[in-house]
């Protein structure tokens, strides 16, 4: 007993109890809950079994269940774009303003800070607030559009199916756009001067020296961008509840305001079991090049 | 001035211009929640309220009950930084001390449970606590699970500021009678503590804003953090905007006044440890 205490106090024993406590906090309350998740997407789980852990197991059926629905196609269709549009915008977007922040100029970094602003603000905050620009009638992004001569008639952002999933990817854009360009810089800054002064002296040409000396230079801090892009696009949902509920018509509906609508609306625990499990494949995908890419940094 | 000042002064007149434009949903966030009820609808829209009024503050505050709203979230946030900077700076410090198989297993542990969306885990979560009897104190288990999304994030970031304090200065301490506890406690957490504080005050305003947990968990309104609040009157048809901005904005300027306080501080830590 004493012998323990002494570890405690100076040995092993003190690193075993920090990184012990912590390990078992996150074990308690996420890895357990993630096995649990799996499980009960392979039982059937109603009101009368919710408050027992030996339910009926029923095999691969609530998946069949889940792929047969009459939306699931058009909820995966919806996730993809999502998914896709999200990061292309953010990425080209944040890459854009990365590598003009690069330049030298006075308030450079202090102006780029200011971006991340929008990394601090609550999910549901911004949503409404996009909500509010996107609205069909006075929104204020249709009156500029109009002004500028883009639109005639105003778009219906958020009652329209053909732009309500394109109202959150807008809104998305705008909220990770920062953290990319962040990222990005980060990356940017990285790459020794030299690299360019002696591709300028060859006669490379601005275009020549991204391609040939920024992109390869960056490709593992692109790939940890990408992947993060992923991984936060597919947390991302205060923004669904916020500006379109997954409406109209489930056109901009997503798997993971489906799930949470399965479980939270519908009480079907077991169905929202399911399709976050699905989901999941696809987060562990991206987390798998995700902490491939970031090994050797986080290592550091 | 030169040709090369002109330069400078003409990135920096592009660089606030693109600042502009991507703030300016907070502006217009401000300045609507200053219009009166016909300006908010008037086409064309005013992008300088005419007539300022300050009407929807008190309003919105009253009839939403935004003191409870807010202390909820002030307590939510809280109890989620506690459990957070206590458990999770520990794990980054032995994380950051030692190189071997053990500490790869436990740090792939960290960056993969950092990848879990929340709307994956509510599901079980809830489940569980229901059958645990924990939802009987909604609070509580929301501050469980919002902590244990929380932390993989910290422990990453704050592991990075354990890696700037050199060992030498713990060894010295340790060869003048310290013990491991001691030398952590009086050595390795001071010189930590801004880096710790940061990410502390991050985790903080994450909490803050956290939705998902609490709108699935807590079913008693005097129980709700604020983002619930907000999503009672927000959705696809909302009516009432300047209700909604002005809410939003009481809700979010604290935050803001804090990120511009803090801005350069939370932005290094930010970059040393998400990716360098």
């Amino acid at each position: 007993m004493n012998r323990l205490v002494r570890s405690v106090r100076d040995g092993t024993g003190f690193d075993i109890l920090l990184i012990g406590a912590a390990l078992l906090f996150l074990i308690a309350f996420a890895g357990v809950p993630l096995v649990y998740n799996v499980l009960m997407s392979f039982q059937q789980v109603d009101m009368f079994n919710l408050g027992t852990f030996f339910r009926p197991l029923v095999g691969l059926s609530n998946y069949a269940a889940v792929v047969a629905q009459p939306e699931f196609w058009l909820v995966a269709r919806n996730t993809l774009l999502f998914v896709v549009g999200s990061i292309g915008g953010q990425f080209v977007l944040g890459f854009g303003l990365a590598l003009f922040f690069a330049r030298d100029f006075p308030g450079a970094a202090t102006i780029r800070g200011l971006f991340l602003v929008s990394w601090v603000m609550p999910g549901l905050v911004v949503g409404a607030i996009w909500g509010w620009i996107l609205a069909g009638d006075f929104g204020v992004l249709n009156y500029m559009l109009r002004q500028l001569g883009i639109i005639e008639a105003n778009i219906f952002w958020k009652s329209d199916p053909s732009f309500a999933l394109w109202a959150v990817i807008i809104a998305n854009i705008w909220l990770g756009l920062a953290f990319n360009m962040l990222l990005l810089s980060v990356g940017l800054h990285g790459i020794p001067r030299e690299l360019y002064e002696a591709a300028r002296v060859d006669g490379a040409n601005a275009w020549q020296r991204f391609w040939h000396i920024t992109l390869p230079v960056m490709r593992s801090t692109i790939g940890a961008v990408l992947s993060l892009g992923l991984i936060a696009t597919l947390q991302q949902f205060d923004l669904f509840p916020a500006i379109t509920e997954g409406g109209p018509a489930n056109s901009s509906m997503v798997s993971q305001y489906w799930a949470w609508q399965a479980s939270f609306k519908l009480y079907d625990f077991a169905k929202g079991a399911t399709i976050s499990v699905m989901m999941l494949v696809l987060v562990l995908l991206a987390s798998v090049v995700y902490v491939r890419s970031t090994r050797h940094e986080v290592r550091g | 001035m030169s040709t090369r000042d002109w330069k400078e002064w003409g990135l920096l007149a592009i660089a606030l211009a693109l600042a502009a434009v991507y703030l300016f949903p907070l502006y217009w966030m401000y300045v609507t929640s200053l219009k009166n009820s016909t300006e908010i609808f008037a086409n064309p829209p005013t992008f300088w309220p005419q007539a300022p009024v300050v009407d929807a503050f008190p309003m919105v505050w009253e009839t939403r009950t935004m003191a409870t709203y807010l202390s909820n979230s002030v307590i939510i946030a809280a109890g989620v930084t506690a459990i957070t900077v206590i458990l999770g700076s520990g794990c980054a410090y032995v994380l950051a001390r030692y190189r071997n198989i053990w500490i790869d297993v436990g740090l792939f542990v960290v960056l993969m449970l950092q990848v879990l969306p929340a709307s994956v885990m509510v599901t079980p979560l809830f489940v569980a606590f229901s059958q645990l009897g924990l939802l009987s104190f909604p609070r509580t288990a929301v501050v469980l699970a919002a902590a244990a999304k929380a932390m993989p994030f910290f422990v990453v970031l704050v592991r990075a500021t354990f890696m700037t304090v050199p060992r030498e200065l713990e060894e010295a301490a340790m060869v003048d009678g310290a013990s491991r506890a001691g030398a952590f406690f009086r050595i390795v957490l001071p010189l930590a503590r801004n880096g710790i504080l940061v990410c502390a005050i991050l985790t903080f305003m994450t909490a803050f804003g956290e939705y998902i947990y609490s709108k699935s968990i807590i079913q008693t309104p005097a129980l709700q953090p604020a983002s619930v609040g907000l999503s009672t009157f927000v959705g696809p048809n909302s009516r009432d905007w300047s209700g909604i901005m002005a809410y939003a904005a009481i809700y979010v300027t604290p935050i803001l006044a804090i990120f511009v306080l803090l801005q350069r501080r939370i932005v290094s830590g930010l970059t040393s440890g998400a990716l360098k």
